[in-house]
């Protein structure tokens, strides 16, 4: 029962009680007390700890929608715009134009076996290359044979090189929604939704699905986590087949492993009758690290990838509505069921028309089997408006919003796909903080990379890529952010009573940064250095960059 | 190639109900139907030979479960199994485009894309268009269809009115039936040697066939199948055209739309050939095949 006390520069306990603090006592893997050394001294004897003296400590930060195959696609060379740190500690390059992302493949190539074995890289995003697409012709450079599939960061739509275009026959004549042509009617290279699936799978083999879930790949992820100061993480939308049960039981049972995972079952997957059966099953295998609590519900697609379920007055360029993967008859059935059988319901919803049908689906079950502290959150609302929050709130519904769309989406949805009025007010953290809706902000891992504190900034200072504000009246203080990334995201997973903050009888779990966020300059939270992460009291630097 | 068949429709149209009879009958091909959800089949427990996680393998061919994200997985699999099928039929889900799923057997070379049979509820389906959230779901599942399937017929108010708005939605000619009963073979095609299954086309239906021993004008035949009266429901050809004479074109047509595709050398011997299936209301205009050995 030995007791350590760390010495640190300041504590940000997110306890309004104690809201400061520059000590905090850790025993058993819990949080004795915080405080002055002087106020902690009453528990008796202790060892000072100070290799934090220098150093900030925040409650470990708590990423509320990520996917566990973030640690997956790092088997796949990143060639994105954007640099993104590997689970290694490794920061690939943003690649600034075509030619670069082509120069890279070539390079990459050159390491393959010469078995004709396919090349699939991840995270490529045009959008920035001022309208120039890639063509078959760029990656024809990279090889003419074996296939290259290059998926984009929307993990929607795909590049291919001729080969695998060959392999398919698809030629002009080929009439078939989701391949792109040009003007004069040749098919370019990129192919979209189920046809971009499809041939994603079958150039990759139909084994991509198990590695990107497997255990190394779960392990990448949590690393990738721990790096951004995160304790606690989401796989948030698994079928939960039994191998990767066995893959999250097998990581989490070792000591090193450095986060607190939680997934949530694919509730589209099965009947809910089996469901909820293999779900109460699967609770009895929780351990420290691992907790089967979580249901999720895809209703619609993205708002980029033109598959939001949009109310009136829909896309802004008049694309059509977007589709439903679960529809309003189904998500009604699915939440009911669940909800009766006294679960917390996480519902995707991008478009306000699906942020609406979910809410209404809340309104009924709550009328069929009326439950207190329910906490079912809708997980996007990225669309939803200041009465959709109101109602939210008179129905105990909580909002984890995706702030990181504001940088990497916030040009295309202001230009293209919602218009002016409606990108300023997306992802609207001022008004669920009005409105009182419990709320966190997210990444979705891996469409955008896993960094809590680059979240925070983006709900702080709403800047797009291009450096435009999207929406003054949406902002929210530092210490908002800061709330929403650790004590806010605990809530929407129904942890906070357990972790979110530094307070008496807690987990020891901590981010450690050597900087304070709320001393820097706002439009530096994201540059706020991770030191490492301390989970249950056993402390994991992160490797120097 | 295997044929590639998609049953699209909206929740409560009968889609299960189709499969069902499709399960039951004896058609004497061997069927790889993948389906949401087993529990809602009425699987004959005798035609079942083993029962694994996602795979029933049923006596005359084998169910998959691809609820959720798997249809792509699913399928990919299928095509890697060493057992052969002569059909695979996929069950869209209730809201999905049975249309964007056909598309897959368009870009994959080792199926043939069949058709897509859309089924609508006769009682349910303009009410449901009419609801701002799933109204464009309808009508898009609606104008994705080679064939419609209008069932629940004896649960219909005004038929004439229901079928008028269906053809402004529709191109696709319209079986009509209650409990989904119309032959499974209108439905699935003709079977690989390309002639009509034999006991479950109803007396209502028909079959021609054509044999032309020299080459046949393309333009003619294909005009001829676009000019159909709407109750040819399918045409499946091997053909020797004039334009390409060394070459076996294959011609496919379900409903209203028509695929050719060319499948290796023209096997000298060997006669153009063309089967219809349909109404037999039809017979008198399908005399005219006659004439495109005459252009």
């Amino acid at each position: 029962m030995s007791t350590i006390v760390y010495s640190a520069r300041r504590i940000l306990t997110m306890n309004p009680g104690q809201p400061f603090a520059t000590h905090v006592a850790v025993r058993d893997g819990h949080i004795l007390g915080a405080g002055s050394i002087e106020s902690l001294k009453g528990w008796g004897k202790f060892e000072l700890d100070e290799r934090f003296k220098d150093r900030v400590i925040l409650p470990g930060f708590v990423e509320g929608h990520s996917h566990a195959y973030e640690g997956g696609v790092w088997k796949f060379p990143y060639v994105g715009y954007f640099d993104r740190v590997s689970p290694e500690g490794k920061r690939s390059p943003g690649l600034k134009n075509i030619g670069e992302v082509v120069t890279a493949l070539q390079a990459y190539e050159k390491t393959m076996p010469r078995d004709g074995s396919t090349l699939l890289a991840w995270g490529f995003d045009p959008i920035y290359f001022g309208g120039r697409r890639m063509d078959l012709a760029d990656l024809d450079k990279v090889s003419t044979d074996r296939p290259v599939v290059i998926i984009h960061s929307n993990f929607h739509v795909l590049n291919a090189n001729t080969p695998v275009f060959a392999k398919a026959n698809i030629t002009r004549s080929t009439n078939v929604h989701g391949i792109v042509k040009d003007a004069g009617g040749e098919p370019t290279g990129e192919l979209q939704e189920i046809t971009a699936k499809y041939m994603a799978y079958r150039a990759a083999g139909i084994e991509l699905a198990a590695v990107l879930s497997d255990e190394p790949a779960i392990r990448g992820f949590a690393k990738v986590a721990q790096l951004a100061g995160v304790t606690t993480a989401t796989d948030l939308h698994n079928e939960l087949p039994e191998s990767t049960v066995e893959a999250y039981l097998r990581a989490t049972s070792s000591e090193d492993f450095p986060v607190r995972l939680l997934p949530a079952f694919a509730a589209g997957s099965v009947p809910p009758e089996q469901g909820i059966a293999r779900l109460q099953a699967l609770m009895k295998r929780n351990n420290d690290k691992l907790r089967f609590q979580l249901v999720k519900i895809v209703t619609d697609g993205s708002i980029q990838g033109l598959s939001a379920r949009m109310r009136w007055p829909g896309y802004y360029d008049g694309t059509p509505n977007g589709v439903w993967n679960i529809g309003p008859d189904d998500i009604d059935r699915l939440l009911l069921a669940y909800h009766r059988a006294g679960f917390q319901v996480h519902i995707h919803t991008n478009g306000d028309e699906a942020s609406e049908v979910a809410i209404e689906a809340v309104e009924r079950a709550l009328a069929a089997a009326p439950r207190w502290d329910h906490r079912h959150t809708l997980q996007h609302a990225q669309m939803a408006d200041a009465g959709q929050f109101r109602r939210m709130k008179a129905l105990g519904m909580c909002a984890n919003l995706f702030a990181n769309h504001l940088f990497y989406w916030g040009d295309i949805h202001y230009a293209k796909t919602l218009g002016p009025e409606r990108a300023e007010r997306m992802d609207a953290c001022a008004t669920a903080l009005a409105t009182g809706v419990p709320f966190a902000i997210h990444c979705d891992a891996p469409v955008t990379p896993i960094s809590p504190l680059f979240t925070a900034w983006c709900a702080v200072n709403r800047l797009t890529a291009s450096g435009r504000t999207l929406g003054e009246a949406e902002k929210i203080s530092v210490a908002d952010a800061l709330r929403a990334i650790t004590l806010g995201a605990a809530y929407t997973l129904k942890l906070d009573e357990e972790l979110g903050s530094i307070d008496v009888g807690k987990r020891a779990d901590f981010a450690i940064l050597e900087d304070d966020p709320l001393e820097v300059a706002p439009e530096k939270l994201k540059d706020v250095p991770v030191w490492g992460t301390v989970l249950g009291g056993r402390v994991f630097e992160a490797p120097k960059r | 190639m295997i044929p590639f068949t998609v049953i699209g429709g909206f929740l409560g149209a009968g889609k299960t109900t189709l499969l069902n009879r499709l399960l039951a009958g004896g058609t004497g091909r061997r069927f790889a139907v993948l389906v949401n959800d087993f529990g809602a089949l009425d699987i004959d427990g005798a035609l079942i030979a083993a029962h694994g996680g996602d795979t029933i393998s049923l006596a005359n061919g084998c169910l998959c479960c691809t609820i959720g994200d798997s249809l792509v997985t699913t399928l990919l699999a299928l095509l890697e199994r060493p057992e052969r099928f002569d059909h695979i039929v996929v069950e869209a889900s209730g809201v999905a485009d049975p249309g964007r799923i056909a598309d897959i057997a368009v870009i994959e070379p080792r199926l043939m894309r069949d058709g897509v049979i859309v089924v609508v509820d006769a009682a349910e389906v303009r009410m449901r268009a009419a609801d701002r959230r799933v109204g464009d779901t309808v009508t898009r599942q609606l104008a994705a269809a080679d064939l419609l399937l209008l069932n629940k017929l004896d649960l219909a108010q005004d038929l004439p009115t229901l079928r008028h708005w269906l053809s402004t939605h529709s191109s696709a000619p319209i079986l009509e039936a209650a409990r989904a009963e119309v032959p499974i073979d209108l439905l699935f095609g003709l079977d690989r040697h390309g002639a009509p299954g034999g006991s479950d086309t109803a007396n209502a239906f028909k079959s021609w066939s054509y044999e032309w021993p020299e080459p046949v004008a393309r333009s003619v035949l294909l005009a001829m199948l676009r000019d159909a009266p709407a109750g040819v429901l399918r045409a499946k050809g091997i053909l020797r055209f004039a334009d390409t004479v060394d070459r076996r074109s294959v011609v496919h047509m379900v409903g209203r739309r028509i695929d050719v595709d060319e499948q290796g050398p023209w096997i000298e011997g060997q006669a153009s050939r063309l089967v219809l299936l349909g109404t037999r209301a039809v017979l008198d205009w399908a005399q005219r095949g006659n004439t495109c050995r005459d252009v």
